[in-house]
Parts: C-alpha cells; sequence; structure tokens
C-alpha cells in the first residue's frame, strides 16, 4: 500500500523515536544489578552459594576494574517470598532507571513469569540457573537469556550415564519434588529410559511436597519397591534433608543414588560415595576444562577466603553468568562502537553469542538458550573430600533437539546406539 | 500380604505420632478456651527450633551425646513457659468473648510476628540436629528399616495421650480444667480460679505442641515454614476428630496419616491432598467431626 503524504512525517518522528531509544548512554557511575535467588528457607542451601558466587565474582570484576571501566554493584531479591513478590521487585529495579541489568532467576516458575516481562520493560536478563525447557517452547524472547542449556540435556545425560555406569540396571525409581521442575525431569528420565533401553521398568514415582521437612514414608515406600537406582532432581534444603533420612535407612546400600543437583550438597551432607551426581551443565569448578580455562581457581581461592567453603556449582554458574553478561557488554561496545550500550544494543549483542565461561564455552541459540556441555560423575572420597570423579562430559548440542523440535518426541525418536555412541564414564578426567 | 501391610501400618503410625503432638495441643486450648490459635503451628516450630539448637550445641560443646534425650524435653518445657504465660496473658485474655473472627485475626497475627521472630533469632537456613537419631539404631520390620527412633516416637505418642487423659480424669488441676470445659460461668460461679485455668491450658497446649516440634528435630530438617505447613495438618486432625476431643485428635491423627500413606504407596499424586479429602468426608458425614457433638445454642 502507498503511503499517504501525512503518514510520512508521522512514520520518520517513529524511527526518530525508535533510534533515540537504541542510542548510546551515557556511561553510569555504576553498574547495577538485581540479583535474583533464593536466601531463606530449605532453597537457600542452593540459593545462598549462587548469591556468594555473585559476590565473588563483583569483588573480583571490580578488582579489575570493572565493566567497561564502570564498577559493579548488585541488589539482592530472595525468591523464597513467592512469584507474586519476585516480579513486583522485578518490576520496581526494572522502572527504576539506576538499574542496567538483572541476573534473574534460580527458580523456573520464575523465570516462566520473567521472561516476558524482560520484554515489556526492555530489560536484558539473564536466567543464571532456571533450567526449564518450557521456557522458549513457542516463545520469542527478545531481552531474556539463559547461559544454561535446558532440562533436556541435563536429565537425558544423568539417565545415559546411570545406564552406562549400571549396564544391568532393570528397575528404576523416581522421587522429585512437586512442581514442574521435578515432573519434566521425570518425563524426560522416563522418555529417554525408553528410548534407549526400554525394558528398564519404573518401580516408584514420587512427588513430595517441595519444601517437606520429611521423607520418612516415602523412604519407606523406596526401599519396599527395591530399585536399582533411585534417580532425583530434589535440591537445596529438600535434598539434603533426603539424603539425611535414607542414608541411615539403608536406602543406598540396596539401591544406587543419582543425585542431579548433588554436587551442591557435597560439602553440607554426607553423600553416599558411589552415588552419581552432576552440575546442570558444565559449571564444576574442578573439572579439566575449568583447569585449562583457568578462571575457576582463582574463583574458587576467592570465593574460599570469603566464605570458607569451595564453591558449588549454583557458585559457579552464577559466576559464569556474570562472565556472560561482562562478555555482553564488550561485544555491544565493540559493535556498535560506543562507550556505554543501550538496552537495545545490550539484547542485541547476545544473539548468537559465544563466549568462553569459567568451565567451558557458552554459545546463544536462536531461541536464546544457552548450549553448554553436560557433566555427570560418581561420588568418591579424595583427600578427605568429597568430589566428582568417573566424569563423562557430553557434548552440549548433541543432547539438545533442533530448534522447533518437540523435545520428548525428540527424545523419543532416539536408539540404542544413541547410547553406544556417547562418551563413557571415566572418559574425561 | 503381611509383608506389604506390615511397613505400611508401621510408617501410618509413625506419622501419626508425629501428627498427634501438635493436633492435640491445638484440640486443648480450643476445649477450654473456645480459642481456634492460628499461631500453634509457630510453638510447634519454636519448639523444633529450641531444640535443634541445644542439641547442636551440646554436640559442639563435646557434652555426653545422650543428654540430647533430655534436652528434646526440657527444650519443649522451656518453650511452653517462655511463651505460654506471657502470651495468653497479653494477646489472648483480650480475646475472650471476643467474636471468632477476632479471636482468628489476633492469633493470626501473632503467627506472623513469631514467624518473623524465628527468622531473626534462628536465621533462615536449615537447621539438623540428628543426634538422638543416630544413637538410637535401626530395626528391619517387613523387609523395610526404620529407624528406632520413629518406633520411640509411636510409643512417646501413646504415652502422652494416657497421660493427658490421666492428668484430666485424675489431678485436681485437670479436673478443674475439665469443669471449666464442661461449663465456664457455673465454674466461675463455684470459685474456680477461671483465669488461672486458662493460662494452665494454654501453657499446656504451647508445651504439646513443642514437644512436637522438638520430637520432630531428629529425623527432619528445620526451616523456615514448617510451622505454617504443621498448622494446616493439625487444623485437619482436629476438625475430623472434632474440636475439642483428645481421643478424638489421637484418633484423627491416625486416619490422617494412613491417609497419607496409602497415597504415598499407591496414588503418589494425591500425596499433598489425602488428608484433606478424608477431612471433606468426615465433614459431610459429620460436621462436628468424629468425636465432636452439636453445641446447643444459647438465646
Amino acid at each position: 500500500m502507498r503511503k499517504t503524504s501525512f503518514m510520512r512525517p508521522i512514520a520518520a518522528a517513529a524511527a526518530l523515536l525508535a533510534a533515540g531509544a537504541a542510542a548510546a548512554e551515557d556511561k553510569p557511575e555504576s553498574l547495577n544489578l538485581g540479583v535474583f535467588t533464593f536466601m531463606s528457607g530449605g532453597p537457600a542451601a542452593y540459593g545462598m552459594p549462587g548469591r556468594q558466587g555473585a559476590e565473588v565474582m563483583i569483588d573480583m570484576i571490580n578488582a579489575e576494574g570493572g565493566v567497561a571501566g564502570v564498577p559493579v554493584s548488585a541488589t539482592y531479591v530472595d525468591e523464597a517470598q513467592g512469584a507474586e513478590g519476585v516480579i513486583s521487585e522485578y518490576r520496581r529495579l526494572s522502572e527504576d532507571p539506576a538499574y542496567g541489568f538483572m541476573i534473574a532467576a534460580l527458580s523456573s516458575g520464575n523465570c516462566l513469569a520473567l521472561a516476558p516481562i524482560a520484554d515489556q520493560l526492555n530489560m536484558p536478563t539473564i536466567g543464571w540457573n532456571c533450567d526449564t525447557h518450557q521456557l522458549y517452547l513457542g516463545n520469542d524472547y527478545q531481552f531474556f537469556y539463559r547461559p544454561n542449556g535446558n532440562t533436556i540435556a541435563e536429565f537425558m545425560a544423568y539417565a545415559l550415564y546411570f545406564l552406562d555406569k549400571n549396564p544391568d540396571v532393570s528397575r528404576v525409581a523416581i522421587i522429585n519434588p512437586d512442581y514442574s521442575f521435578g515432573h519434566d525431569a521425570a518425563e524426560i528420565v522416563k522418555a529417554t529410559l525408553k528410548a534407549v533401553k526400554p525394558e528398564v521398568e519404573i518401580v516408584a514415582e514420587l512427588f513430595p511436597k517441595l519444601g517437606s521437612s520429611t521423607f520418612q514414608t516415602e523412604i519407606s515406600r523406596l526401599s519396599a519397591a527395591r530399585p536399582d537406582v533411585i534417580f532425583s532432581n530434589m535440591w537445596g534444603g529438600d535434598l539434603e534433608n533426603f539424603i539425611r533420612q535414607a542414608a541411615p535407612r539403608g536406602l543406598f546400600r540396596t539401591s544406587v543414588g543419582v543425585f542431579a543437583l548433588g554436587e551442591s550438597a557435597l560439602q553440607s551432607v554426607d553423600v553416599p560415595e558411589g552415588s552419581i551426581v552432576g552440575v546442570l551443565g558444565d559449571g564444576y569448578w574442578m573439572s579439566p576444562d575449568a583447569q585449562e580455562i583457568g578462571l575457576a581457581a582463582p574463583f574458587a581461592e576467592a570465593y574460599r577466603a570469603k566464605f570458607d567453603a569451595d564453591p558449588v556449582f549454583p557458585s559457579v554458574k552464577m559466576a559464569n553468568a556474570f562472565l556472560v553478561m561482562k562478555a555482553a557488554y564488550e561485544k555491544a561496545i565493540a559493535d556498535n562502537n560506543v562507550e556505554w550500550p543501550s538496552k537495545e544494543q545490550l539484547a542485541a549483542a547476545m544473539e548468537g553469542m559465544s563466549t568462553t565461561t569459567m568451565t567451558g564455552e557458552m554459545t546463544f541459540r536462536e531461541d536464546n538458550d544457552g548450549v553448554v556441555d553436560q557433566l555427570v560423575g560418581t561420588v568418591a572420597k579424595v583427600d578427605g573430600k568429597l568430589v566428582m570423579t568417573d566424569m563423562a562430559r557430553y557434548d552440549g548440542e548433541t543432547m539438545l533437539p533442533p530448534l522447533g523440535e518437540d523435545p520428548i518426541a525428540w527424545i523419543g525418536s532416539l536408539t540404542p546406539e544413541f547410547l553406544a555412541a556417547m562418551p563413557k564414564p571415566g572418559s574425561y578426567e | 500380604m503381611l509383608q506389604t501391610l506390615i511397613p505400611l501400618f508401621v510408617d501410618a503410625l509413625a506419622n501419626a505420632a508425629l501428627i498427634f503432638f501438635v493436633a492435640v495441643g491445638l484440640t486443648l486450648v480450643f476445649s477450654v478456651l473456645r480459642i481456634l490459635n492460628v499461631a500453634h503451628g509457630s510453638l510447634y516450630s519454636i519448639g523444633a527450633y529450641v531444640a535443634a539448637s541445644v542439641g547442636l550445641w551440646i554436640v559442639a560443646a563435646g557434652l555426653p551425646a545422650w543428654l540430647t534425650f533430655p534436652a528434646l524435653v526440657l527444650s519443649a518445657a522451656f518453650t511452653a513457659l517462655l511463651f505460654g504465660p506471657v502470651i495468653e496473658r497479653t494477646l489472648i485474655r483480650w480475646t475472650y468473648g471476643k467474636s471468632e473472627a477476632v479471636q482468628v485475626l489476633v492469633t493470626f497475627g501473632l503467627f506472623l510476628i513469631l514467624e518473623d521472630l524465628q527468622r531473626m533469632v534462628f536465621g533462615v537456613q536449615s537447621i539438623y540436629a540428628d543426634t538422638p537419631m543416630a544413637l538410637l539404631g535401626i530395626s528391619e520390620i517387613g523387609g523395610i528399616v526404620y529407624l528406632n527412633y520413629q518406633l520411640a516416637l509411636i510409643g512417646l505418642a501413646v504415652a502422652v495421650l494416657i497421660g493427658l487423659r490421666l492428668f484430666i480424669r485424675r489431678s485436681r488441676t485437670g479436673k478443674l480444667l475439665a469443669a471449666v470445659v464442661a461449663d465456664r460461668e457455673v465454674s466461675q460461679a463455684m470459685g474456680i480460679d477461671t483465669n488461672k485455668m486458662f493460662m494452665i491450658a494454654f501453657t499446656l497446649g504451647v508445651l504439646l505442641a513443642a514437644l512436637g516440634g522438638a520430637m520432630a528435630t531428629p529425623t527432619t530438617g528445620v526451616a523456615p515454614g514448617l510451622g505454617a505447613d504443621t498448622m494446616v495438618l493439625a487444623f485437619a486432625v482436629a476438625a475430623i476428630g472434632g474440636l475439642g476431643q483428645v481421643e478424638g485428635a489421637a484418633v484423627a491423627s491416625v486416619i490422617v496419616a494412613v491417609a497419607k500413606v496409602l497415597a504415598i504407596y499407591y496414588a503418589p499424586a494425591l500425596d499433598a491432598v489425602a488428608p484433606y479429602l478424608v477431612m471433606l468426608a468426615v465433614l459431610l458425614v459429620r460436621p462436628y467431626g468424629l468425636f465432636g457433638a452439636g453445641a446447643t445454642r444459647r438465646i
């Protein structure tokens, strides 16, 4: 359709406004971030190491002169207040011109809620931990990026690892928290088993409430089911509680525990040796890649000095989120040849961005989901410390369905040959 | 068959024991004071926090580990003596004779205050103090390993039920409490110090809640939010048994526990709602609970 004459000035004004909105900004005195994590209740056992990772990274970045010369500071928001409070805090911070970037959130539910708001408010945001594969299914976000990979790759990796580690496994039990993260993981593990080893039987499938203080009846039920393997993606206080309550009752003498988020509990609870644990991605600070890259050791040293503990993978995930954010600022500045990028330039810079994190390579796919490798291992005591041994590192790209494909249907299309082609436990040392 | 039923039975009783402590305290307070104390769950979690903190201190101080057993009971008693009289004399007493809505609002306000108080005093991280559990060891029943501590709790719950019954029926204070329950005005006319009875009943209710929390600590983690979860379950038990009925609380605890355990074993998706489905079914048939009786309305 041909434009009428009075439309031209309107179109020109709109273009000018759009250009103005995307224009570079003056360099601020401080880069203020909103950092969202769980800081109270049972989930804080997982969320606080994330916050501590953020504190260490801010110290380290500022010691090196900040992001493009601008010092970084953070306001921490407790996700334990519930989704409504989290959304309200996110809006409050995003609408404050003093804030330039959000690192939110830990919970998948909160990321699902915040992603559309990030687009509404044009706020560049990194989902530092949330893993749900539902996040980008049918959604096209411009401002919300997740440098993590997702639940498909993560939980497939565990199923493949324990099948390789225990080839005779025939009975599997699942105990996951009763919300989307737990149910999604169960579906992914079951779909993977059905595809690559269909003879495996699921003998119990339990979904206790997130934040339960006791799992004694569930432990009895699992004992009665006599599984070879017990898979769980419980986390934080739930995971610690479950292991503390199940171990004295001998559950792990007869069944191998597969704790998807188990590395985060290695310092706080006596995870039975021989259990299979991982880091939901590649964020293990002692992995060979991390040692080769060389960023993890100084981070761990600073973390130990500040908190008297080794960093666990939530700390490393948070640290990697900061590295991605820093890389995004540097790329946006270089791409646009400006002193300080606008929020639009920042979001655009993250499109398809690749960067080296503390523990490996991360590339954003077209849907803004990060591709990272998956690391799984077996718990053993080395020099008096519980660590991951006998590790396998699964290629991130191989473990994700092609863009636009239904993830569960894609897993269903896999064959036992897929398992045979995977790296074996112990191949990554 | 028996092999399958025995674990169900043991799990149900172990669950019932923990639920009973808190539910019986709630129902006792209601029977004497005619107040539904929404803050009862917070007193359960304060009991748990105090017991866990004392237990951890005993271990850290290198004292004999067996001291953690008396510490559980003493922590509950300390909590009851610290909070019971103070709360009753200040907040609860003010609500006597007021409408149920005022009473619920006041105790709900108290619940919020106590929840924040716990965060200020004990922090926001989970606490674990499992020494008593480790000391008692394990037993195998029906092919399933149980903690002897779980089995001991069943015995303790039965002992508390019998003790409570004996206290109410045989002791002078118990008989005075029963008289106040039967008719508050006549009791007052006959010279019974009802204010004192209210304070004793409320403190006893706090003791039972705190004892429940303290006894739960060796097999559970203590974290913010524990009180609210427990309270909702205690309400269901009190409603099923009939508000104000001690034996009703005991039977309802077993019913709720059986429903929960059956759900976990055979229909895990219903685990969270099973107790409330049972409550709904009971209230549809008996609106005043299994042991409750309809109140005559005075005009």
